[in-house]
């Protein structure tokens, strides 16, 4: 038996089973939940494209073929990393949340070496699927996003950093920050930490950040910026430039607005995710979703938005209307004070052309119907809380005379009582006075139907000084095309009347969207201006 | 269920080596060595996973290594072998676009692992105890574990940084067919063609995110050996 053993062992020791069980080693995964913690190290290259394979990525598609013309043609390659990373909620608790970080690839002078960083934000997304980092998926609603930032930053030479914000891809928080800026700005500082990490150890780690930051961001992403900014100033880490787009910066005057009947495009899926956003972060927006919104939608709605499901697909089931905020039966104020009801109903009536364009006045009709979102009483509510605290840059807007918006005539509410108005002017860029240290450009179209250009007046009144002192610099693509940006002005305009032709009057719907990859390449012709 | 397997397979070995008779006059037990040529005859599952591309698949290389055996013979027409080769080096290719972006994907080896598998064969013997040449049949069971599990560069590129991967054992049945000559009485060579049956799930784990495919071998060697008999 013995000598049987010996035989086998023999044989098993021939095998060389002594050294077997080893595996190749992984990246590290982080232990720490601190604030900026990269979760594992190195992150995850979810794509790499040359220079010519990105280029006839783009080119593969209309849309791609648009923005190759616009953004030009690749310099760099792109590598695609997936990022993720620790950050806080706004109740402070540590929140895994991800991102993209595109890293410029190829031996020419701009895609290696020590290259500048944008730090972007992406605009408003319902899907909560939504994951920049995944430009190999074309179905995934932030591809088209995705492939505009690549082209235009960082196949021409920037490292990008792109949070994918709390609330999407990997998240669990539940919701999304909407518009919460303290929290946006968080979540960016600790993608942008992360991501300096992550540099270190991508499969270029010769490409190193420079020093210079550069941030951005395009319609919620433009708010995030800007608050990004704010934040990053307090906490004295420097910023080289700015450029936010078409944000709601001025969200107090903005949310007037649209309580006066001026309801923006993409209201019905903002209202919901505001509301949730604010009493996650606040508690102050009433307790139960009835009280605000009208029964047909209230059900469920806290925990609606950003859903797995297109917005289509929600419209469709009937949980949320396609455009009617309001009810097209309009409410009256019942305060029982004559002059807050006499002002109140003026403004809860249905605007109507002049003061704004037929255009605008089709839009804002749209907003109107039944059934619709938001609750005759909460809006009642709302509009009589305007009156009697009125948000100054807002009745300013509405002053028949039209007078010029300055910096004595935009002050925010006193005293909000409503407590939508209250998170609205504690969220509001103009809040706290304060004004950007370096460099910012402030890119829309004068007509946007989502984000109205009025947050970007606003803004650039309260900074008026800077503006003057060339600091600040205000770019309205719609406006007569001069100055730097000019190209870009009547390339927009160009791109628009084409849609006009095509689509007529329903054009405007796609405005907000066409003017993304103009600001975008404006603000990267600004940075270029700041080195 | 597996070690239930095996130990079954081991008790029946036991209980008819304990009948005691055996073929030839050296003795009851054989130590073989050859060469192993094994055709892996591997069929795997498009690769799933998060930021997969479709299309992308594996191919395993071919690979020849050492054999070696213990056989013991039971009876005139009866023997148990335990077979193993040495655990040979073997590769994975990428199979499908030339590229991935512009990382080179088909053709490429990614990964390489080492495999160590045994069959226990219950094989039947042709013919008279002292014919030279006597063809021989036999069934048993396999087992296979992989070891030193690597993805190379090509691999980790591919994959998009430092992945780890993991390749469950797997118990399966296997069968021999072969061919027996006889140079004197403690000396013979052998000829024979194996074939086992080996499921696995290859799942490459790349910054906390899996991507997996199944693999099917048929792995099936060609084996030409000598045999010591004692």
């Amino acid at each position: 038996m013995l000598r049987k053993l010996v035989v086998l062992g023999a044989i098993l020791g021939a095998l060389g089973l002594a050294g077997c069980g080893s595996n190749s080693p992984t990246g590290k995964v982080a232990s720490s939940d601190a604030r900026g913690t990269l979760l594992d190290n190195p992150p995850l290259r979810v794509a790499s494209a040359n220079a010519a394979t990105f280029t006839a990525q783009l080119n593969s598609t209309p849309s791609g073929q648009q923005l190759l013309q616009l953004a030009g043609p690749p310099a760099c390659g792109v590598d695609f990393y997936y990022i993720k990373y620790w950050t806080i909620g706004p109740d402070n608790s540590p929140q895994l949340a991800s991102g993209a970080l595109m890293v410029p690839t190829g031996t020419s002078a701009p895609c290696t070496g020590p290259r500048p960083i944008v730090l972007y934000a992406h605009g408003t997304a319902t899907q909560s699927t939504y994951n920049i980092a995944d430009i190999s998926d074309t179905s995934n609603p932030a591809y088209t996003e995705s492939a505009m930032v690549a082209a235009v930053f960082a196949a021409q030479g920037y490292i990008v950093v792109a949070p994918n914000y709390l609330g999407y891809d990997i998240s669990t928080l539940g919701y999304h920050p909407f518009l919460d800026g303290a929290a946006n700005a968080t979540d960016m500082m600790d993608a942008l930490g992360a991501a300096r990490t992550a540099l270190l150890s991508t499969f270029t780690p010769t490409t190193s950040d420079d020093g210079k930051l550069y941030v951005t961001g395009y319609s919620e992403g433009g708010y995030v910026a800007m608050a990004t900014v704010k934040a990053m100033q307090a906490a004295g880490e420097a910023v080289t430039a700015s450029a936010p787009s078409s944000g709601p910066y001025a969200l107090e005057a903005f949310g007037d607005a649209i309580f006066f009947g001026q309801v923006n495009l993409g209201s019905t899926a903002f209202g919901p995710m505001t509301r949730s956003s604010y009493n996650h972060a606040y508690g102050n927006l009433h307790n139960t979703p009835a009280q605000v919104f009208s029964a047909t939608y209230a059900s469920g709605i806290d925990s609606l938005l950003p859903s797995p499901e297109p917005f289509a697909s929600l419209v469709q089931s009937g949980k949320l209307p396609q455009t009617a905020f309001f009810d097209s039966a309009i409410p009256t104020s019942a305060t029982g004070i004559s002059a807050v009801d006499t002002a109140a109903d003026q403004l809860l009536a249905l605007p109507v052309s002049p003061p704004y364009t037929a255009a605008q006045a089709a839009l804002f009709d749209t907003g109107f119907g039944n059934p619709y979102l938001i609750n005759n009483s909460y809006r009642v509510e709302y509009v009589d809380d305007a009156v009697v605290n009125p948000d100054q840059a807002e009745m300013t807007l509405l002053d028949p005379t039209h007078p010029m918006l300055t910096s004595s005539n935009i002050a925010l509410a006193a005293t909000p009582a409503v407590g939508l108005r209250q998170d609205l002017k504690l969220n509001d860029m103009r809040n706290s006075g304060w004004a950007p240290q370096e460099p910012m450009l402030l890119c829309g179209g004068d007509q946007d139907p989502t984000v109205f250009f009025q947050n970007t007046q606003i803004m650039a009144a309260e900074w008026a000084p800077y503006v003057q002192g060339g600091l600040v610099s205000e770019l309205d693509l719609n406006a007569t095309p001069s100055g730097p940006f000019q190209a870009l002005q009547a390339g927009f305009q160009l791109t628009y009347a084409g849609l006009a032709t095509v689509d007529g009057p329903a054009a405007i719907a796609s405005y907000h969207t066409t003017e993304a990859p103009f600001c975008m390449a404006a603000a990267r012709g600004f940075f270029a201006q700041v080195p | 269920m597996h070690k239930k397997i095996v130990t079954l397979a081991l008790g029946a070995a036991v209980s008819l080596a304990a009948s005691g008779a055996y073929a030839g006059n050296a003795g009851p037990n054989d130590i073989r060595a050859g060469v192993y040529l094994v055709h892996f005859d591997a069929q795997a599952g498009d690769i799933s996973g998060p930021y997969v591309p479709p299309g992308l698949n594996l191919h395993v290389d071919n690979v020849a290594t050492l054999y070696l055996a213990y056989v013991r013979s039971l009876s005139t027409h009866f023997s148990l072998e335990l077979t193993a080769g040495y655990p040979p080096l073997t590769k994975t290719e990428g199979r499908g676009p030339a590229t991935l972006g512009s990382v080179p994907y088909n053709g490429k080896i990614i990964s390489t692992a080492r495999w160590f598998s045994p069959s226990l064969l219950l094989e039947y013997v042709f013919g008279d105890a002292n014919s030279r040449l006597r063809p021989y049949v036999g069934v048993g069971v396999n087992y296979t574990m992989f070891f030193s599990r690597q993805s190379t560069a090509a691999g980790n590129a591919a994959s998009g940084g430092p992945t780890s991967i993991s390749l469950p054992s797997s118990v399966g049945p296997a069968a021999t067919v072969g061919l027996s000559y006889e140079i004197n009485d403690r000396w013979h060579v052998y000829g024979s063609y194996s074939i086992a049956q080996v499921n696995t799930k290859l799942t490459a784990d790349t910054a906390g995110l899996q991507r997996t495919s199944e693999i099917h071998f048929w792995p099936n060697a060609l084996v030409i050996s000598a045999g010591y008999s004692f």
